[in-house]
């Protein structure tokens, strides 16, 4: 079972995000509502995979994801960003301080579908 | 595969965009007070341009290209602001017509009409704001290193603005780890906690080395604006006195000191909980279909009963109504329970609103707050709040006396106020706000007003609701905001329905008592005929049904209106109503034989009436808004007939009557 972080200061958006990922199969979610709520529960716990907001109101993505990469264990963790248009010079950004992969709001089922399974596979230890 | 189609969450869609729209609206606002007031508005930006931010992702999911049109504009536009420290000025008034164009296109969505595209001229000029001139220069504050590469210019404009106004600059350090997330104990409800006792500034995640202290190698250092002490501060945290710290060692000493520290208003504390959120609007429409089984159970009431006197044995079917009587009014209740918001949840704020206004004016104030376990409509609470904070806002700002003069009244230092709730049989709530000042100078508030010395309480407060509690020459910061007494009265009298007292005495304090109804529904009611037509009108207005029997009503000859006589009853004298006189469907005094009689502060007043049908109980449908009601009217039922019956509303007829005949 690959568990999976859902991070955005959006209830729906949330909501969103998971209602197009529930029909996978090995999947299980959880939430945070900030980006500091990420990184403490990124710290207690284990997970898979983030899929994080870039705007929330506590810290932005930019620094979740410059936390995250600066830790030795998480490193490798697997980061899928949403970004909205007009995220642009932030997308960058995050991109730079080591975010995996991004899609663009709105995306639809498949995309986000797609992103996660990719990225799964690909951290997979080979054999 | 997984067809899931986003549009389905349009209804959580909705209720979030419309949060957030109040939220930016309230932020709006505020950033605006706070710049006229020469402070910084960073915080209200910041929080201003996430909201816009969700507004538009959220937006774009669904497909509402006008929305992400606007937002993405709004949006952009304070990012600047907020990464240049900028204040918004002259901006609002824009900002303002962009959340209306948000608020009218979400709306339309919301009763499935076509939305709008976005007004080319707004998205222009919201385009051409430029929001990017450098905000005021923030000298060296001696923060750490480690914490001012962190902040932005907005955040150190906010710290920089809170020491100039003698807050304190303190940070927190708060360690998780498994045990404290176990109990609960996270950085969302330190965050939470730590927000009750101060404005956060910004909270920055810290590595820090593995140890048994921080065994995950994480630390959040809490970086905040407050007056808490220290202790208080470790507390909310769950940590220990020495994770505590200042932030700035000395304070600049060029501290501007004209300016006050700002008024804590938080009223705009946001209240969450697991709740599901559920327009009120369905549940009125559940509340409907249950009134048409509410009259079809009496329909069949009738029904058995005239079975029964045609000789039929009806035990069983009796049996059978009575229980299903039973169960509509638990179901009713149920209903009304899912529109009720405890008293308790509805005050939590009082506490922290008493806080920042005593603080502002420099008294100590002890709070006493008492909600009860009464709940009430929703309706009615939003309403009620206002009122509330009003009388607490003046009680703080004019009752109670500075510390000195107290002691000299040989009072204790600290003064008393209390807010105490509990509910007056089913229906009503008596909410009093009570204060150990120096009471109402009646003398003073009455030359001010140019009138003469108020003889009772109704006086004082007729006096009070005309010129507001303002017997002292400057208005405060506090309560000098043009929202006087009226207001209370507005919403308590004419809103509510309910009733406002006052009593006072000089020296020793002021109560104000509020009555209200919890809630408008159900009502067990007398049917009458009047004229042609059938009323009812709740039974617990009624206080008695007199006969009206010609030799015991005088008419003296000073009588006009619909006033037509006055009934001798047991010594009082009782002023009768001609009821279809005073609709004015009849010249005065062709009334019936008997009369309702009601009391209004404890003053009857008889009502006539041509013949009592019986009580029923009836589902009250307001007129239109519940709030905005026609005084005397409180709304229309269906007695079984599929015709609206108008229910009426004698106290407040009462009270019109009065008035119409030059009497409080």
């Amino acid at each position: 079972m690959a568990r999976i972080l859902v991070v955005d200061d959006s209830q729906v958006m949330r909501e969103m995000i998971i209602a197009c990922l529930r029909g996978e199969e090995g999947l299980s979610f959880e939430q945070a509502g900030s980006g500091l709520e990420a990184i403490e529960m990124l710290s207690l716990g284990r997970y898979d995979l983030v899929v994080l907001d870039l705007n929330m109101p506590d810290i932005g993505g930019v620094e979740v994801v410059e936390f995250i990469r600066a830790q030795d264990q998480l490193g490798d963790l697997p980061i899928l960003i949403v970004t909205t248009r007009g995220d642009d010079a932030s997308r960058q950004q995050v991109m730079a301080a080591g975010a995996t992969r991004y899609v663009t709001k709105p995306f639809n089922p498949e995309q986000i579908i797609g992103e996660v399974r990719g990225l799964l596979r690909s951290a997979q230890p080979a054999g | 595969m997984s067809a899931v189609d986003l549009k389905t969450f349009i209804t959580g869609y909705l209720a979030e965009v419309e949060e957030h729209l109040r939220m930016a609206e309230r932020n709006l606002l505020e950033a605006e007070r706070v710049e006229a007031a020469g402070g910084s508005s960073a915080r209200q930006v910041r929080a201003l341009f996430r909201s816009m931010h969700t507004i538009k992702g959220l937006s774009a999911m669904v497909g509402v290209e006008p929305v992400v049109d606007l937002a993405h504009e709004m949006e952009a536009a304070l990012r600047v602001a907020d990464r240049s420290g900028t204040p918004l000025g002259g901006a609002v008034d824009l900002l303002v017509r962009g959340l209306r164009a948000v608020e009218a296109r979400v709306r339309a969505l919301a009763s499935g009409e076509a939305v709008p595209p976005a007004p080319a001229d707004l998205i222009d000029a919201l385009a051409a704001l430029g929001l990017d001139r450098l905000g005021a220069e923030v000298g060296d504050l001696g923060l750490p290193e480690d914490v001012r590469s962190r902040l932005g210019p907005g955040e150190t404009q906010e710290l920089a603005h809170g020491l100039a106004r003698g807050r304190r600059a303190v940070r927190v350090d708060f360690v998780p780890n498994p045990s404290r997330a176990a109990s609960g104990l996270n950085i969302t409800a330190v965050r939470e906690r730590l927000g009750r006792l101060g404005d956060l500034v910004k909270v920055i995640p810290m590595s820090v080395p593995r140890s048994p202290e921080a065994p995950v190698g994480l630390s959040f250092a809490v970086l905040m604006l407050t007056g808490a002490a220290d202790a208080e501060i470790a507390e909310a945290a769950g940590m220990p006195l020495d994770a505590v710290s200042s932030l700035v060692g000395a304070q600049p000493a060029a501290a501007p000191a004209a300016l006050p520290p700002p008024a804590e208003d938080e009223e705009e504390v946001e209240l969450r909980g697991e709740v599901v959120r559920v327009p009120v609007a369905r549940l009125d429409d559940v509340l409907d279909r249950l009134s048409v089984l509410v009259v079809s159970r009496s329909r069949i009431a009738r029904a058995v009963a005239e079975l029964a006197s045609r000789g039929v044995d009806v035990g069983a079917l009796s049996h059978v109504v009575q229980e299903s009587t039973r169960h509509l009014r638990d179901l009713r209740a149920a209903i009304m329970r899912a529109r009720m918001v405890s008293l308790a949840e509805l005050l939590e704020r009082v506490p922290l609103i008493v806080r920042g206004l005593s603080r502002t004016v420099g008294k100590e104030i002890k709070l006493d707050l008492d909600a009860g376990r009464a709940e009430l409509d929703k309706a009615v609470g939003e309403r009620l709040f206002p009122a509330v904070v009003h009388l607490v806002r003046n009680a703080v700002d004019h009752a109670i006396e500075p510390a000195d003069e107290r002691e000299r009244a040989g009072k204790p230092r600290a003064g008393h106020i209390r807010v105490a709730c509990h509910e007056r049989g089913q229906s009503q709530l008596e909410l009093q706000v009570i204060d150990d000042g120096r009471g109402i100078d009646q003398a003073a508030l009455a030359r001010r007003a140019g009138r003469d010395e108020p003889r009772d309480p109704e006086e004082l407060l007729a006096l009070l609701t005309e010129v507001g509690l303002s017997t002292r020459d400057q208005a405060t910061t506090t309560s000098g905001r043009g929202v006087g007494m009226d207001i209370v009265k507005r919403v308590a009298v004419d809103q509510l329905g309910g009733e406002l007292m006052v009593a006072t005495e000089r020296g020793r304090g002021t109560a104000f008592t509020i009555r209200v109804p919890l809630s408008l529904t159900i009502v067990d009611a007398f049917c009458f005929h009047s004229g042609e037509r059938t009323y009812v009108v709740p039974m617990s207005m009624v206080d008695e049904i007199v006969e009206l029997e010609p030799d015991r009503v005088h008419r003296p000859p000073a009588l006009a209106g619909a006033l037509v006589g006055l009934l001798d009853r047991r010594g009082e004298a009782i002023p009768v109503v001609d009821l279809e006189a005073w609709f004015a469907r009849r010249p005065a005094g062709g009334g019936g034989r008997k009369a309702i009689l009601v009391r209004r502060r404890g003053r009857p007043l008889a009502f006539t009436v041509d013949r009592m049908l019986g009580k029923q109980e009836v589902v009250v449908r307001p007129l239109e808004d519940p709030l905005v009601r026609v005084p005397g009217v409180s709304g229309t039922t269906d007695l079984g007939d599929g015709r609206p019956t108008l229910v009426l509303d004698f106290l407040a007829l009462g009270g019109q009557v009065r008035a119409a005949q030059g009497g409080p």
